[in-house]
């Protein structure tokens, strides 16, 4: 029997997390006006496939992949146009990834019917060939369109974008993987080179848009959210390219609780967005033409998964 | 009964107005609750388990006490520090003076009963092999002030107490007041090494010997050494 209390706080949260239009006005037209997408995303997921255990520092309780894919469809069960997309490093971090190097975690996220991950630093743990191994049980499309994979064990596995068909409209995604220097090493990720991510993803939003008519575009970053080093960050790709929609990040582990717009050279608006690590959380995003004046209302909100758990905000960043 | 619970919260929201439709709420998060576990998913993980416990279900000690991280000083910090520098000292035939590892590349704490390779490699989940630095005493010194900054760290080798400014006051290194002009041999991980964790003055070292030892393979091999892991604690840092 849930009390009042919790009750309350359940209301409370619904009403927050539902229906906050957050911008309208990004670089979608109005060649679908009444359709809706949802988005639905992870990152940096980590091996997590069962919950953290009990004794856990952090997050005790939280994650857990069949909690997250119950999620999933009951979201699918109720909207027609649903993405489930990843922001890397889904390998590593618990026995699971020890043991079976990554094979359980594609092969589940298979069953989710999850529609693209882009490649993580870590996804190169056990090298070129074990990646390639698990990658096999990966029904869904890998992708990273700045990482060159000619002639190596991982190049059968490997997309640099998709093209989804809804009704009515089209959306292209494409992945962008971290700078390998100082992040991946040599003896790990072999001949697979990695190039400048602004020049890459640049040549990838005209393909997607001239060549394939995309209506929107969605890129999947394994770059981070935010660096003061100068390394390239999604901040800084969001402002370089213009006709990025939308980021969905990884690496930092960053949790944002709403996701950032930063105005890019087109002068329009790139939603930047990560979901922090490990399934504790999935994002939500749906986009509703039908709102403010024939624009597209982004509305946002993210799910805890099985949370007694109160602000996850400020939480230090591990190994990432 | 959450369906219809559910269904009433809309009404709320409904009936409240617009007054409700603002962004997320600072302290509680703004999230909805979805505990229930698909069966098929479960299913399909369930058929991998016996082989992950074939593996990792292997006993490796006993656990006394429950034992973590606490500050200025905790049994499990000790523990892994001391760890560190003994395997060193192991590898290189020589004295290691320090051990010194960041506390946040550790996942669980441990709670009495038996600890198997599995909760090892939960505690820790990180592929870091062992370092050992070379190190002046004024960068030690350095070093032990950001440690106290802190409120303490895992350390083993030294001995101190933190001031009322928060610095590292009364250095002993192996029982000895600490020579800000000879080296020191600091053993730690390749992570705080390689500019990961929280200690800057280790980036900073004059001399790096870097091991073909997995730090969970020490930390499995020194675990499995000790009858029994108890809270120890000898006020290495006060």
């Amino acid at each position: 029997m849930i009390s009042r209390k919790d009750f309350l706080k359940q209301a409370s949260a619904l009403a927050a997390g539902s229906f906050v239009p957050m911008y309208a006005g990004s670089n979608l037209m109005n060649g679908f006006a009444g359709k809706r997408l949802t988005v639905l995303y992870t990152n940096d997921t980590h091996a997590r496939l069962d919950p953290f255990p009990d004794n856990a520092r952090r997050f005790a309780g939280l994650g857990g992949i069949a909690r997250r894919a119950s999620l999933v469809k009951k979201v699918r069960a109720q909207e027609s146009n649903v993405l489930l997309l990843d922001g890397g490093d889904v390998f590593q971090g618990t026995p699971w990834f020890d043991v079976y190097g990554g094979k359980v975690d594609l092969e589940l996220m298979t069953g989710m019917n999850y529609d693209a991950m882009v490649v993580g630093n870590h996804e190169f743990d056990r090298g070129l060939d074990g990646f390639a191994e698990a990658a096999q049980k990966a029904g869904f499309p890998i992708l990273a369109s700045n990482y060159l994979t000619r002639n190596t064990p991982v190049n059968p596995y490997i997309q640099r974008q998709i093209v989804k068909e809804f009704d009515g409209f089209r959306v292209g995604i494409f992945g962008i993987g971290i700078q390998f220097d100082g992040i991946v090493e040599r003896k790990l990720h072999g001949n697979v080179s990695s190039h400048d991510p602004i020049t890459v993803a640049r040549r990838g939003v005209e393909s997607l848009r001239e060549y394939h008519r995309c209506d929107y575009v969605i890129c999947l970053s394994h770059l981070g959210f935010q660096y003061q080093n100068g390394r390239t960050d999604d901040i800084t790709l969001a402002g370089s390219v213009a006709g990025i929609d939308m980021i969905i990040g990884g690496h930092t582990h960053t949790f944002l609780d709403e996701p950032v717009f930063i105005e890019n050279p087109s002068g329009k608006k790139t939603i930047v967005t990560q979901m922090g690590h490990s399934g504790i959380r999935v994002g939500r995003l749906d986009l509703d033409i039908s709102g403010l004046n024939g624009n597209p209302v982004i509305e946002s909100r993210y799910y805890l998964i099985d949370g007694e758990s109160t602000s996850l905000r400020g939480q230090q960043q591990t190994n990432p | 009964m959450f369906r219809t619970l559910t269904g009433f919260a809309i009404f709320i929201l409904l009936a409240s107005g617009c007054s409700l439709f603002r962004p997320a709420i600072p302290e509680e998060s703004p999230a909805l609750h979805y505990p229930e576990p698909d069966s098929a998913i479960v299913q399909m993980l369930d058929t991998y388990r016996p082989g992950m416990e074939r593996l990792m279900g292997r006993s490796i000690a006993t656990v006394r006490d429950t034992i973590g991280f606490d500050q200025p000083e905790g049994a499990l910090g000790n523990l892994v520090a001391d760890a560190l520098r003994y395997r060193a000292a192991h590898e290189t035939r020589g004295f290691v003076h320090v051990g010194i590892i960041g506390e946040s590349s550790f996942n669980l704490i441990f709670e009495p009963g038996v600890l198997t390779l599995g909760h090892i490699y939960e505690f820790m989940p990180y592929e870091n092999h062992l370092v050992v630095l070379t190190m002046d005493g004024e960068k030690v010194q350095e070093l032990m002030d950001q440690v106290a900054s802190l409120g303490g760290a895992p350390v083993s080798g030294v001995r101190f107490n933190i001031d009322e400014e928060n610095r590292a006051r009364g250095i002993l290194v192996n029982s000895e007041v600490i020579d800000p002009n000879r080296d020191y041999l600091v053993a730690t991980t390749s992570w705080a090494a390689n500019g990961g964790d929280v200690f800057p003055a280790l980036w900073e070292a004059t001399g790096r010997m870097d091991l073909d030892v997995s730090v969970r393979q020490i930390f499995t091999d020194y675990f499995r050494g000790q009858a029994e892991l108890v809270d120890f604690r000898d006020g290495r840092i006060r």
